[in-house]
């Protein structure tokens, strides 16, 4: 191995799914095995056996989908107002003066120790929810936002400059194009912390989604059904995750080459 | 009439952390008139480029003004393209996208932007590269775009900081045998920023070196070789006397510079 040197994607496919094989190995071995106790860790069997129930008889499925449509729009109302917000900023220093001292201090308040505040205002519905979520991810998106627009390379602004833009110009075509990649980059990262907001938000006054069922599935020392909860968590995130990264390759094909 | 006149231009830096201010640029005046090329020689330091970011707009000069046809620079502007030392071209854009950059800026039709790129990427010697983003382009082809982009504007003066200072020697020799040609078929205003002499003297018409910092024009040499020139004229006696001359000139000031700090 040499540092830095890229691998084909057969390896990288490989070595990938190696991780998975080894993991889920090492797991079963530990409980199919015996050295771990199955009332607080269920064998993988076990969990799949757990996971097709709830498919099959509770209805799981409207539980994930309650929970994909709170994460996506929550983010989706946090990036259609964190992402202007931030490329204002970015872009305009006296905007990113008036708002940076609160945001900063905004982004440190813990979007989980809002919920009863939230529950109080809002109840235990889906505004709740996506309000969670928003507090959980705008603040951070706001702020990397505008550090990405802010640190535009000069000299392509300077470039522009003497090709005759004007202000409104440099934002649209310099400041914008150059930061999208990274922005898109951004809202990937971002979209991941929605998931851990969501389900936060869903282990209190929750009747639906993955987070209610794995509350519940607690007091039914389930614990088979947590881990199948956890790990479509999981899978949806990976999926997600790829998606994301091949629309932004495909935006963005000039940020590669 | 001259295209461009600087007028005792002079810049001052605010000092750093409390420190005393630092005098980059002796007020200092030169006037270029239409068809001229000029190059500003200088050891590296002396505030050459800080003079050309003042005709260009990019910076405020602390005493005096520029003037472009009569008309004070207040900021940048399309008439005053400029190409720089480091690679400037727009990434998210092809070859041809940033040559019509300033071209989309000004509002000027598709199909007349289309004409104008394919014409200036041929002048470059890029046909083949219209649809490449920079990336995929090597140091001299960007350098060439980005010429071709300030050409295609049709700015009343060029204004190039020591373009090709980033290219290899071959690259650079072939980048100024194509900026000549360019030049002695338009016969547009350049105001060239360098520390190349050999470059200096192959270029211009008039060359004013400037002295260490704080920098101002102490010669301003004339440079009486034939157009067009070509490549060999480079090893010409006519050509050795120009370089001994700014050598010695230089040299002077490199030494000062050297000794200041």
């Amino acid at each position: 191995m040499r540092p830095l040197v890229p691998v084909s994607t057969g390896v990288k496919l490989t070595l990938g799914v190696a991780f998975f094989v080894l993991f889920f190995a090492a797991w079963a071995v530990a409980t199919l095995g015996g050295y771990v106790n199955r009332t607080f860790l269920a064998d993988p069997l076990t969990m799949v056996a757990a996971g097709w129930r709830l498919l099959t008889i509770h209805g799981f499925s409207l539980d994930i989908g309650v929970t994909i449509w709170r994460v996506f729009g929550g983010f989706a109302l946090a990036a259609a107002v964190g992402v202007p917000l931030g490329i204002a900023m970015g872009a305009y220093k006296p905007i990113e003066a008036f708002f940076e001292p609160f945001i900063s201090f905004a982004r440190y308040l813990p979007a989980s120790g809002f919920i009863p505040l939230l529950i109080l205002w809002a109840g235990i519905g889906e505004a709740e929810k996506l309000a969670v979520i928003f507090i959980g991810s705008f603040f951070q998106l706001v702020l990397m936002v505008a550090v990405t627009v802010g640190g535009t390379r000069r000299d392509l602004v300077e470039a522009a400059y003497t090709l005759g833009a004007k202000a409104s110009g440099i934002v649209r075509r310099v400041l914008l194009p150059n930061s999208a990649p990274v922005i898109a980059e951004t809202l990937r990262l971002v979209l991941g912390w929605a998931w851990t907001y969501v389900i936060v938000a869903e282990l209190i006054g929750a009747s639906s989604g993955i987070g209610h069922m794995i509350t519940d599935s607690q007091a039914l020392l389930d614990t088979g059904q947590i881990i199948f909860g956890i790990v479509v968590i999981g899978v949806i995130g990976l999926v997600t995750d790829y998606l994301f990264k091949g629309l932004n390759q495909w935006l963005f094909p000039w940020s590669l080459a | 009439m001259s295209r461009l006149v600087i007028e005792a231009v002079s810049r001052t830096f605010p000092g750093v952390g409390g420190g005393p201010p630092t005098r980059a640029l002796e007020p200092t005046s030169l006037a270029i008139g239409d068809n001229d090329f000029i190059c500003v020689l200088g050891p590296s330091g002396c505030g050459k480029s800080t003079l050309l970011r003042i005709v260009a707009g990019l910076d405020t000069p602390t005493t005096g003004r520029v003037l472009l046809d009569g008309a004070p620079v207040t900021g940048p502007g399309a008439d005053r393209g400029m190409v720089f030392q480091s690679y400037t071209l727009f990434p998210w854009l092809t070859v041809t996208e940033n040559i019509c950059f300033g071209l989309r800026e000004k509002g000027v039709a598709a199909a007349e932007q289309a004409r104008l790129a394919a014409h200036y990427v041929g002048r470059v010697g890029l046909a083949g590269f219209e649809r490449h983003y920079p990336k995929m382009l090597s140091g001299g082809m960007q350098q060439r775009t980005a010429l071709a982009r300030a050409l295609a504007n049709d700015p009343k003066i060029l204004l190039l900081d020591e373009p090709f200072g980033a290219l290899d020697n071959q690259t650079r020799s072939l980048m100024q045998e194509l900026l000549m040609g360019i030049w002695e078929a338009d016969r547009k205003t350049v105001l060239f920023v360098t520390h190349d002499i050999e470059e200096a003297i192959f270029m211009a018409n008039r060359v004013a070196v400037m002295t260490a910092r704080p920098g101002r024009i102490k010669t301003d040499l004339a440079i009486e070789l034939p157009h067009p020139r070509h490549y060999t004229v480079k090893t010409s006696p006519e050509f050795s006397a120009y370089k001994a001359r700014l050598t010695e000139e230089l040299r002077a000031e490199s030494i000062r510079a050297a000794t200041m700090r």
